[in-house]
């Protein structure tokens, strides 16, 4: 697979999206064509406004894990995309004619790798994409925990993690 | 019959099952479906006024239920439902 293309005014606003809302944890979507990114969707983080007991994708120990935390604290290890944001997202790519390349998010205070819940997270979604008419995008991660972003591009794929290169202009 | 594909979050409630067919006229109505016999599922589905909560989305035939009529979203035999967990992660 080609390496993707991520302009450097893209990844500059992911960056400033991530510090925008540190400590919280950011997320979002990029889509293009061709391997070339042309689009940034800023989804909410919503795991800080509802009951960590209703939020359907994490296991029943990050659950739990998560109910003993404040709300904002929450925010800080976790996110849960906004899916009112994702279909009006989803929506315009269909309308552009741009297909989704990447899921994003940022760990404010770890490195920029996938956690336990990233993976199985996005393994889970794994049978979904293809139902919901997408492709199945690799995962960038931004850290923030150094003075300086460190960002990564992965794909996860039945559990297993590999690095996505990618390269910006 | 109605083919409800169920995510993985929410298959201990439907006995593990992925894929359940239902009988139902309307997003409401498979839901109530649903509800009568996997309890527990539309707490996971819908707040309290009945509307879906952010962190779900219910397609119809690969189109989302918030850009047809949202619950009221009219079902035929045939159709195709899948309950989407949110995207997230830590």
């Amino acid at each position: 697979m080609n390496e993707l293309v991520i302009p450097q005014i893209i990844l500059d606003d992911m960056i400033a999206h991530a510090r925008e809302l540190a400590p919280h944890e950011c997320c979002g979507l990029l889509a293009g064509n061709n391997g070339v990114v042309s689009r940034m969707y800023r989804i909410t983080n919503i795991v800080a406004m509802e009951g960590a007991q209703n939020l359907s994708s994490f296991d029943p120990a990050k659950v739990a894990h998560l109910e003993r935390l404040s709300p904002a604290e929450r925010a800080e290890i976790a996110f849960v995309m906004d899916m009112q944001d994702f279909s009006t997202a989803k929506k315009d790519m269909r309308n552009h004619g741009l297909d989704l390349q990447v899921v994003y998010h940022s760990h404010p205070h770890d490195p920029a790798r996938p956690s336990i819940t990233d993976i199985k997270i996005a393994t889970d979604y794994e049978e979904i994409w293809p139902k919901i008419n997408l492709p199945i995008p690799s995962y960038l991660l931004i850290s923030l925990m150094h003075t300086t972003p460190d960002i990564k591009n992965y794909w996860i794929k039945s559990g297993q993690v590999s690095n996505a290169s990618f390269i910006v202009r | 019959m109605i083919k409800v594909r169920i995510p993985t979050p929410l298959r201990p409630l439907t006995k593990n099952q992925g894929e359940v067919d239902v009988t139902a006229g309307s997003i409401a109505d498979l839901v109530n479906t649903l509800e009568a016999s996997y309890p527990g599922i539309k707490a996971r589905l819908c707040d309290d006024s009945g509307e879906l909560r952010r962190f779900v989305n219910i397609y119809v035939n690969e189109e989302d239920i918030r850009f047809l009529k949202g619950k009221d979203t009219a079902l035929k035999s045939g159709d195709e439902v899948s309950i989407v967990p949110a995207i997230a992660g830590g």
